[in-house]
This record gives C-alpha cells, structure tokens and sequence, in this order.
C-alpha cells in the first residue's frame, strides 16, 4: 500500500461499480457516442461470464458487432488465487490482458456502465450511452458490507481479498509479517456467496502457510453456516494436516473493531486477530440493484434457465455470480458456461431463431496444500425450461495428480475465456 | 527441376497448407457447436487443447471420441472428472459432439524438448508395432491416433496403464499394460514428448 493512493486501491479491487469513472470520461463519450450500424451486442462486466460471452458472441456470428463495458484493463483470476496469499504463485501469474477478445473482433471500452434503460435498450456510460439489440450484464458480485459493524468505517484495515487484486497482494503481505505465534481470523459469510468452496481453500493456504512458516500461529475460522457449505468431508480430510485451524461453524461475525483488534459473533463471542480477513455477506454488482434486475431479495437476480434473459427486463441477459434459481454453484466454471450459452441463445434471439437449450457444467478445484487438490465435479440437464442437476461427483481424496488437472482446467479455461 | 515441377511442388505445399488451414468444419452452424459447450471450459470450444494434462479433441477420429465418452460414462475409465460430463454428452448427443471435434483441425503440437523428442524416437520401437511409427494408430483395430496429444496428457495415461487405474482388468489392454511395466519410469516423458511432437 506505499505506492498506491487509497481511491486508487479500492479503484482496482472493483469496490464499487462507477468508481472506474471518477478520473472522468473521455470528452468523445457524450449522446450516442457510437451509433449502431448493425444488429449489436453490449456486454457488461469483462470477467469469467461477461468476457466468455463476448467471445463467444463473435464467434457464433462475426455480423454481430459486440460492445465489451469493462472499466479495468486487466483480467485478474479469482480461482488460483488463494495460491497468492500462501505464496506458491505470484498475482502476476493470474493476472492477464484482453487482446485475445480484440483478436474476435470485441471492442472493449474500458469505462464502468453506469445505468440501464431497458425501454430504450440503451447502456449510460459517463454522459453518453449505448444503444443495443441484446445486453449481457455479468456484473460479479458486490459487499454488503453495512451487514458488519465497523466494517465501512475500518475502510482497507480490514481485506475481503475475495476480488483478486491489490487486495489479494496486500493480504499476503500482512499474513508474511504476522509475527509467529499471531492470531489470523478468516470470517465466511452465509451462503449464498461468491465460489462456496474457496473460503475453505483459503483455510487449506493460510493454513500450510503457517505450519511451514510460522509454527506457532494459528488461524481461527468464523464460519456463518452450520458447517463447511462444500466437499465438506474432503475439506475435514484435508484439515487433519493442519492443527493449526482452530474451525468454528455457526460463528456469524456481525462487528469488526479495528482499535480493540477483534470480530464480535452474533452470540457476542470475541475473537482477538493480529490479521484479519472479512469475507463479507454479497449480493449481485451494483449495477445490476440499479437496475432493478435482482428480485424480491434485492440481492441476486432471477433469469430464464435457456436464454439467460432477465425475468424482469426484456433483451436484457444477466450471467454469472450475480444470477440465482438455478441449481448450479456460484463458480467460474459456471460463469464460463453460462457465458456461452447465453451468448448462443443471444445469436439465435437476434437471428429470429429458437436458442437451443443447453446446460451448464461445474467443476470446481480446491487447492489444499502447494500441490496437492481435489474437486467437486456438476453435471445438469434441461427439463421442462429449468437446470437440473444429472450427477455431483468427488474426487476420490486429493492428490498431486488432481493438482496437475486444476492447472490444466485453470490455463484451459483462462483461454476459453479470453484466448 | 523444371520451373513446371517447381510449380508442382508449390501447388502440393499450398494444398498442404490449405488442407491444415482450411477444416471441413461448419463451426457455429455444426449440430454439434452448442453441444459441446459441455467439453470446451477445458479442451477448447475447437478442441485445441492448450494445457500439458489436457487432451486435444480437435482432428480426433470419432470413433474413439465416442468409445471414451461412452467408457468415461459407464465408469469402464474412472475419472472422476470426466464421468459426469460424459453422461451429460450421451445425454446430449454423443455423435454430433464426436462429429464437431473430428472436423476441427488439430493444433499445432506444444513445444517439446529436441532431445527428449530424439530419446523418445529411438525408444518408441514397441510402441511402433500396435501405434505405428509415428504413432498414427490403426482404427480397424481400435488403436489411437497419439500424435499431437500434449505430453503431459500422454504421460498420465502410460502411468495409469501401468498402475492398471485405466480401465482396469480391460482384457484387450492387457498387453499394453504389460509393455508399461517394462518402461522405466524415467522414459515415459520422453515416449510423450516424441508422439507430442508427431503429427
């Protein structure tokens, strides 16, 4: 944090859909500062979901001109980068450019959308806006971040590190200059978040971290469910090599006080940290509240299980973290693949063709040691309009060999995305 | 050579080169495109594989496409990463997802190490006799094609012949799997790294 301002920080760790704006927007962005010549698609969001739609737009129809909002110039990946805190790999490692989407012809505006007006099917950027014939939103995920005491006001004393980033790097560091025999507190929000399993592969990381590093430490998890929420008995298997977790469900942080340096429980219990990680409660990326995309919970956002088509809004798509209904994780696995269902259902739509319906698939890796992982694998089918699952598999135990296959799924799937 | 025999030999290269560049494949409009959303998070929406563990399924004969999904589906191959997904394309449509990625053209081969590639050359002479030289297999006998698939992915396979992890007890496989136990374990990198490298 020497180099970089504080606004600069939150800026880059995506806090807050629009702050991409707040340097200004180009002077060329103001009316219909690019006029549709064709049939067009904007996309909202350039991460797991948003950039795979994108790609696969173009690919399914070079005729359809596709319009990429993204405000970072950078693709970070959230998966692997639990890696970063115990220093196995490097953010650079996961950290990637957009010109493979260029190379498919996507235009990528890297400015923040600022709102949605279906009835005219145009996107605000800045003072100017977007028109389109299909909008994709894949805006992630948002903090609720006034469901924890203090947590608003103790600003970056307290990390989420749940969008890899400045944050994630800043994390690491605090956790190397922990003195040994520190405290680490990691706090897990009530489901439904952001990928179910990682906050229990962070307990894996931070834990081998410290048994190689700092033997007389020990990381304490305030858990807000009842129990592990994913691969619950591969993670139990995992912990037994790690001591050094002291796992307590049921355990919902509602205050973090950064003076007395302690997280308050629901139950009034007080935990002491000399590093703490909040993962906070999460709802979809502001955007999508905005626009009155989410449901009745004002939190995540309900859509057509075949075409991704917002319940709410016509010709409006919503695709990864933010969507809910379906049967499926909040994964990027899954963000990948609604990415491309959603896009071919959007071809199909803008060629007056009925989209076919295909499912989604899930895999999800969990790394529990520098080498070793294990996965929780999700197959679905289409019945009557709806997502429902064929098969959840595990793999049988971790192993170095499944650590060698979360490497390849990982480059494999950053190229489906972007290459 | 007669300027006409140059214009031969160009008219044979640029063939070559179009027949490489050019797939008798409808891309989007293939019946199989969509279907194989279900394959493409890791091996590629045009099956070009990138990853070292990762096998291409572009250019693959469909023939054997088919006969590992229908393995990885009944559990005859346990992979647990790959049996869900299998039932999900018998679901789906098994020869339309084979189809697609038979017609996608084959990726150039990862780099390999030159010399690992040699030691595999001269070390691949039992292989030879079912595989072929190159490695290009014969489907009338339901040997597979190896070249071109990424080393890493090769290397696991000889590895799980050997431990008998790939389908075991699979009588017409006994052989191959006898032939592993013979490979030191120090040669299996250079036996992927040649096939790797054959096209």
């Amino acid at each position: 944090m020497t180099t970089m301002s504080r606004r600069a920080f939150l800026r880059s760790s995506g806090v807050g859909v629009g702050l991409g704006l707040a340097g200004g927007c180009a002077p060329a962005m103001k009316g219909d500062f690019a006029p549709k010549r064709g049939p067009r698609v904007v996309v909202i969001g350039g991460g797991w979901g948003g950039a795979t739609a994108a790609k696969y737009v173009r690919l399914g129809d070079p005729a359809i001109e596709v319009i990429l909002l993204e405000p970072n110039k950078q693709f970070v990946s959230c998966p692997l980068s639990n890696l970063v805190l115990s220093g196995v790999r490097s953010i650079d490692s996961l950290t990637f450019g957009y010109r493979g989407l260029r190379s498919h012809g996507v235009r990528i505006i890297h400015e923040a959308a600022t709102a949605i007006e279906p009835d005219t099917k145009r996107v605000r950027v800045g003072e100017g806006y977007l028109q389109y014939d299909r909008l994709i939103v894949s805006p992630g995920i948002e903090f609720q971040t006034e469901q924890i005491a203090g947590l608003a006001e103790a600003g970056d004393q307290v990390l989420h590190a749940w969008k890899a980033g400045p944050q994630t790097v800043e994390l690491a560091r605090r956790l190397q200059a922990m003195p040994d025999g520190g405290v680490f507190v990691l706090t897990i929000p009530p489901i439904a978040y952001r990928c179910p399993p990682g906050p229990y592969e962070r307990t894996c990381q931070v834990a081998w971290y410290l048994k190689h590093n700092k033997p007389r430490s020990k990381l304490i998890v305030l858990d807000a469910n009842q129990n592990i929420v994913s691969k619950t008995g591969l993670f139990r298997a995992a912990w037994r090599d790690y001591p050094n977790i002291d796992y307590r469900a049921s355990s919902k942080v509602v205050k973090v006080d950064t003076g007395a340096r302690e997280v308050t429980t629901e139950f009034g219990d007080r935990v002491k940290y000399d590093v703490v990680n909040v993962i906070p409660p999460q709802r979809a990326g502001t955007i999508a509240v905005q626009a009155d995309l989410v449901g009745a919970d004002k939190r995540w956002c309900q859509v057509d299980h075949v075409t991704y088509e917002s319940v709410k809004h016509k010709a409006v798509h919503v695709i990864g973290d933010s969507t809910i209904g379906l049967p499926v994780p909040k994964s990027g696995t899954v963000a990948n693949a609604m990415g491309k269902i959603c896009a071919n259902a959007v071809v199909h739509l803008i060629g007056g063709k009925q989209p076919p319906a295909m499912p989604p698939v899930n895999v999800c890796y969990s790394w529990v040691s520098d080498k070793e992982a294990m996965a929780v694998i999700n197959a679905y089918r289409i019945e009557g309009g709806k997502v429902v699952q064929i098969e959840q598999k595990l793999t049988p135990g971790q192993s170095q060999a499944f650590g060698q296959n979360a490497l390849g799924w990982a480059r494999s799937i950053w190229n489906d995305i972007l290459g | 050579m007669t300027n006409r025999g140059r214009t031969l030999v160009g008219l044979a290269g640029l063939a070559l080169i179009l027949a490489i560049a050019a797939p008798a494949s409808t891309g989007p409009k293939d019946p199989g495109y969509a279907k194989a959303f279900s394959c493409s998070a890791c091996h590629g929406w045009d099956g070009a594989s990138r990853a070292d563990t990762v096998p291409v399924l572009a250019g693959m004969p469909a023939w054997y496409l088919k006969k590992a999904i229908q393995d990885y589906a009944s559990g005859k191959r346990p992979a647990a990463e790959m049996e869900p997904y299998a039932k999900m394309v018998l679901e789906l449509g098994v020869d339309d997802v084979a189809n697609y990625f038979a017609r996608q053209p084959k990726p150039a081969p990862l780099a390999a190490d030159p010399a690992a590639v040699e030691r595999g050359r001269v070390a691949a002479a039992p292989c030879a006799v079912c595989h072929g030289t190159t490695g290009k297999g014969d489907p009338a006998k339901g040997v597979p094609d190896l070249t071109g698939q990424p080393a890493g992915y090769l290397r696991n396979q000889m590895l799980l012949f050997k431990a008998d992890k790939r389908s075991p007890g699979e009588p017409t496989l006994s052989a191959v799997k006898a032939l592993m136990k013979t490979i030191p374990d120090a040669q299996y990198a250079d036996l992927a790294a040649y096939f790797a490298s054959q096209r």
